[in-house]
């Protein structure tokens, strides 16, 4: 307590009319958008697949996700690759975001609590918020927004993925 | 050289040798055993006690050993391999290999067994032997048991220390077995300038050896560096001709060298006091050369293999993957630029990456065989101890497999031989009652089949009987007594946790473990286990696997933006989809030469987005007995993938076993055709059945209703 913690540095990025950021140790590399393969029978949120050098990697549409409009695939658009999971073989896992900004530094005590409510996001994807040059900043926990188990369990039979769906939206 | 090392590359090459051995001795038991199969046991014994040398490894020296002069006694035909020799053989072998995996472990090994099977090669031994390591008794050598003397002139070749042998460590060995009564180096060819090779050995030694030993044994020590070198081993009393030999084989210098040597120890003079040579010793002479051709022979055949890290083989596909994608890019862009030389040359590389693909994609697909040659010894094994007489056929051992499920499949199948022969084959009176031959048959069979590999573990015994199953199952609380069961859903049963219809528990089987692990493992692989039985004639387990990460070779198709990859296996016949004037609906089915096709629409079934263009096509698929027609909208032919799984965040898709990437870098999904036809039937069946009871839940006419506990 008595040593300043170290700044971190964090990716901010666009979603829609907000931005968001994530801590750059989990982001692998970031990627312009190219057409994906998208996997039938699977949630919205899927938004496909994509080659990264031989390995297949599932995309996320982070806005869907969040339980905001899909993302249009603008000229800005990007695939964000991210390293998900803790267990042995890291999964790689990408984003579509609207655009990439910049990378910032962050101390603890730049990071606030989230406001109870007004926030439009799952409380649970919420790490904290901040403000960067006059800007509001979602801090996300990318573990819960882009954990495989509760994905995956989303995508099972379209029963549970409608009431799921709407848990998340109600939310 | 790192220690660490070599001892790796020790434990496995022995772990080969015994694998060699055990193979040989199995086999020998069918047949009678041929001269070369006993020098291949004698050789692998004596490289392991060599290696164990020179890893300090005493007790696995002291060990083998003894295995050694047994199996030398063998080699001269003083003992004929029958049953009870192989048997100590075969223990013999699992005693060397435990005790390498105490090794590897780190750990001391229990000294019971080894005391047991030494006792048993002593009592199988001719009598007239000594205690160890002085044990070899010779009749055709004229002094067996005393010490005599020996000149040795040990011209190590110049690659014995590049293939990782130590001349020392030859002379430290050489000193358990007598004393070495004077010893002198020959360094003549050592060279003074810039020319010297730090791993060329130039060292030759010139040895004067006492011990109780004959020249075979002596010739022995030195067997396996015999490659490239030249050892001249002669007794004492032929000093004569072994001056003689030895000066013949070197050049000016070494010869000077080398009498230099002698005449300090005495022993050159010009024409020296030769006794007259009362033994019979040409055997002496003539064996370092025998001995190496026998062992450069085996050599070359060892080599033929290259031991590869998987990692680095895996991270050698992906770069060939991107090497393709690359390549077609070229391709395109040559194209586009009109550059016909350019083109020419891009061609002849693209047939070249797509040989280098295939080649690399292959070398990860290993025969099946490998696993199967487990099981002669599981078989002779278990049907010893249980008293029955067991035949066991292998078929299909050249099925190709991936290396990881090769590795994976070894448990379960070992499970279901085991099975097969406690339970499945009846004793040989209910057999002879039966009016069936007495040797028990189990067979194994691999082939491929629809894009998966097919295992089967048959037997020829009493079959299942439903009957007993089912009053089992009823009695051990697995079902209700009520409960309605098709044939298939009764054999089902026996892999229930807990299910075991042996009538007494044995030692191997019948305490209901095992057929669930079984189930459980193949599962893990993506497979699916299938019973096929008859009373009195036999059972058949069938295990049919995906081949992930295998090379299958697919069909593509196109379904608006979306390109799929049907296995290729499946594919019996693609047509136009016949357009039918004034009818806009879509037929459900399709009269194919007098057989009736239903169609399922790809993009219908999957939800794909998209309209459907004026012509679609329609590709036949088979699996097992059903037939569909798959409707696309275009087929773009034939290509051979490597599949790519997809995470376990895919992990609930039924219809798609994978994906693999195309020539232009996009990712195509592949379909597993099996499990589609099986999804629409459930569909189609569910929706029916929900017309008709609609307060059924609404998830249940899902294939996947299981999941739904685990969904939220």
């Amino acid at each position: 307590m008595t040593k300043p913690a170290e700044p971190e540095q964090y990716l901010s990025f666009q979603l829609g009319a907000d931005v968001f950021a994530c801590n750059i140790l989990q982001v692998k590399e970031i990627l312009e958008y190219h057409r994906l393969t998208s996997v039938p029978q699977m949630p919205a949120f899927v938004h496909g697949v994509m080659n990264l050098r031989g390995t297949v990697v599932p995309v996320i549409d982070l806005a869907l996700r969040c339980g905001r409009p899909a993302s249009a695939i603008l000229r800005r658009s990007c695939i964000v690759i991210l390293e998900a999971g803790h267990e042995a073989p890291r999964q790689y896992i990408g984003m579509l975001v609207d655009a990439v900004h910049e990378v910032i530094s962050l101390c603890a005590d730049d990071i606030l609590p989230a406001p109870a409510f007004g926030n439009h996001l799952r409380p649970d994807f919420i790490a904290g918020v901040s403000h960067w040059q006059q800007r509001y900043i979602l801090l996300l926990h990318m573990d819960k927004v882009l954990s495989i188990e509760e994905m995956a369990s989303l995508s099972s039979p379209p029963a549970v993925q409608i009431k799921a769906e709407s848990a998340c939206l109600m939310s | 050289m790192d220690l660490e090392l070599a001892m790796q590359s020790f434990l496995q090459e022995s772990a080969e040798l015994l694998e060699q051995m055990e193979s040989i001795l199995l086999d020998a038991e069918a047949d009678s055993i041929t001269a070369e199969q006993l020098g291949a046991l004698f050789r692998s014994m004596h490289t392991i006690k060599g290696s164990a040398g020179l890893f300090g490894l005493d007790e696995i020296v002291h060990f083998t050993h003894q295995a050694e002069n047994l199996l030398d006694q063998l080699r001269d035909g003083h003992l004929q391999l029958d049953a009870e020799l192989s048997g100590v053989l075969l223990r013999s072998h699992d005693h060397v290999k435990a005790q390498l995996a105490a090794v590897a472990a780190g750990q001391p090994i229990a000294p019971g067994e080894q005391d047991n099977i030494l006792a048993d090669i002593a009592a199988l031994l001719p009598p007239a032997d000594m205690p160890p390591p002085s044990a070899e008794a010779y009749a055709s050598s004229s002094e067996p048991a005393t010490d005599s003397e020996w000149l040795l002139s040990l011209r190590f070749g110049p690659d014995v220390l590049r293939n990782g042998m130590d001349p020392a460590s030859f002379v430290r060995y050489l000193a358990t077995l007598g004393q070495i009564q004077a010893i002198a180096s020959c360094c003549s060819s050592l060279p003074a300038d810039d020319s010297f090779d730090a791993e060329r050995n130039y060292l030759r030694l010139e040895v004067q050896f006492c011990g109780a030993v004959d020249g075979e044994q002596l010739a022995s020590v030195f067997a396996f560096a015999c490659e490239g070198s030249q050892f001249i081993i002669s007794p004492r009393t032929e000093l004569a001709s072994h001056l003689q030999q030895a000066l013949q084989a070197g050049d000016a210098a070494e010869q000077q060298s080398c009498r230099d040597i002698w005449q300090q120890w005495g022993l050159w003079q010009p024409l020296a006091d030769s006794a007259p040579l009362p033994t019979a010793s040409v055997a002496a002479d003539s064996l370092p050369t025998v001995a190496t051709t026998a062992d450069s022979k085996a050599r070359n055949s060892e080599s033929r293999f290259i031991k590869v890290e998987a990692g680095k083989l895996d991270s050698l596909i992906n770069l060939v993957g991107e090497l393709v994608i690359a390549g077609a890019a070229t391709n395109l862009l040559a194209r586009s630029h009109g550059n016909s030389p350019l083109l020419e040359s891009t061609v002849v590389m693209a047939g070249l990456i797509e040989q280098i693909r295939s080649h690399t994609l292959a070398m990860r697909m290993v025969p099946i065989g490998e696993t199967f040659s487990r099981f002669p010894r599981v078989v002779r094994d278990v049907g010893h101890e249980l008293g029955k007489s067991i035949k066991l056929e292998i078929s299909g051992a050249e099925t190709e497999l991936d290396k990881s499920m090769v590795d994976k499949l070894a448990d379960p199948l070992t499970h279901l031989v085991r099975n097969a022969i406690d339970h499945g084959i009846e004793d040989v009176q209910q057999r002879r009652a039966a009016g069936k031959p007495e040797q028990g048959h189990v067979w194994l069979n691999a082939y491929h089949e629809s894009g998966s590999v097919v295992i089967e573990v048959a037997d020829d015994g009493g079959g299942l009987d439903p009957q007993r199953i089912l009053a089992k199952a009823i009695q051990r609380g697995i079902i209700s007594s009520d409960a309605m069961l098709g044939e298939q859903d009764i054999y089902r049963l026996i892999f229930a946790a807990g299910f075991s219809t042996a009538e007494r528990i044995s030692n191997l089987s019948g305490r209901g473990v095992g057929l669930d692990v079984v189930q459980k493992n193949i599962e893990t692989l993506r497979g699916t286990v299938e019973i096929d039985s008859e009373i009195g004639l036999g059972t058949t387990f069938r295990l049919r696997l995906p081949l992930t990460l295998a090379i299958i070779d697919g069909f593509l198709v196109e379904v608006g933006s979306s390109t799929f990859v049907i296995p290729l296996e499946t594919v019996v016949e693609c047509m136009e989809l016949p357009a039918r004037p004034g009818c806009t609906d879509m037929p459900e089915r399709l009269q194919l030469r007098g057989e009736i096709l239903p169609l399922l629409y790809l993009r219908q079934f999957l939800e794909l987005d998209g309209q459907a263009g004026r012509r679609q096509n329609v590709v036949v698929i088979q699996t097992g007995a059903s037939r569909v027609g798959l409707v696309v909208d275009a087929l773009q032919g034939e290509f051979q993938t490597v599949i790519k799984p997809l995470g376990s965040l895919f992990r609930h898709l039924k219809a798609i076993s994978g994906s693999t990437i195309l020539g232009n870098g996009a990712v195509a999904l592949i379909l597993d055709v099996l499990a589609l036809i099986q999804h629409a039937t459930q569909q189609e069946a569910g929706r029916y059945t929900l017309e008709q009871d609609p307060y059924q839940p609404a998830g249940n006419r899902q294939p996947h209703n299981n999941d739904m506990s685990s969904g939220k």
